[in-house]
């Protein structure tokens, strides 16, 4: 425990960090296509290792995969059943961006927390006086 | 996928946008051309927007597998449309046919209006996506700060 724990957080931390990342291209590139015809928005869901041992089961979509899981996730073109114009396209802009900055809130709180697990670090390492 | 693939990827929504809005623009400007240089009135001009990948030099850093899935967008052509003129029984103007018609552009002034206003709402939504990578990965900066 102690220092490994903080590492350890800090690299799940990081992990969440990339996956977040990684659904922001996927959901900008949705914003682009807004009124490409026939386009089909996507989305990036963590990776679901609940069947392999010693694996955090993801039981909501929103989960983040444990240490050791693949840090990408897997690409789903979401709501197939959504609403579609004329020309095929089902982006919801409304939605898209609304995914945008829930994800950006996301991002920010798992750099918030890396931020301060490694404010702690320094504390400790230092001579206390922060 | 980094965030500045992110940024391309909107950048190309902007840039699409932009064209759209250029060529609603001169729809407008053009609405009661009735000389142009390859003869007879101005034709609506129509933009064909389709989703394309990623340049080679960004898809290819990551090896994130869906790199390549992600898509930007990008103007395929301009292409003009193909309906009849509007005609106008306008004896005295100087393009007047025989039995006194004129041809105006088939352009629909309102239809450009809302073309216009459709792609100014889509690039507003583009920037803000912009504008979220851009605070993400400054985000990213202040860590251990």
């Amino acid at each position: 425990m102690g220092m490994s724990s903080i590492y350890l957080s800090v690299d799940r931390l990081e992990r969440a960090m990339t996956f977040h990342r990684e659904r922001h291209g996927v959901l900008a590139g949705n914003v682009a296509n807004v009124d490409t015809p026939g386009y089909k928005p996507m989305d990036l869901a963590p990776v679901d290792e609940a069947d392999a041992p010693g694996h955090l089961a993801t039981t909501d979509p929103r989960h983040l995969p444990g240490p050791g899981e693949t840090e990408a996730g897997h690409l789903s073109f979401s709501d197939p059943s959504g609403s579609q114009s004329a020309d095929g396209n089902a982006v919801n802009i409304e939605r898209e961006l609304a995914k945008v900055d829930a994800n950006r809130v996301r991002y920010s709180a798992s750099g918030e927390l890396v931020t301060r697990r490694l404010a702690l670090l320094r504390y400790a390492a230092g001579d206390g006086t922060h | 996928m980094d965030f500045f693939t992110a940024m391309e990827v909107s950048a190309s929504g902007l840039a699409t946008q932009r064209t759209r809005i250029n060529v609603a623009s001169s729809n407008l400007a053009n609405a009661s051309t009735t000389r142009t240089p390859e003869g007879g009135p101005y034709k609506r001009k129509d933009v064909v927007v389709q989703s394309a990948t990623l340049g080679a030099n960004l898809a290819g850093q990551q090896a994130g597998g869906f790199s390549d899935a992600v898509r930007g967008v990008q103007v395929a052509s301009i292409v003009e449309d193909t309906t009849a003129p509007r005609l106008e029984h306008d004896p005295g103007h100087p393009d007047a046919d025989a039995r006194g018609y004129v041809a105006y552009p088939n352009v629909n002034v309102v239809e450009e209006m809302v073309d216009m206003i459709t792609a100014s709402r889509a690039y507003e939504a583009g920037i803000s996506a912009l504008g979220t990578a851009v605070s993400m990965a400054e985000r990213a900066l202040g860590i251990g700060r």
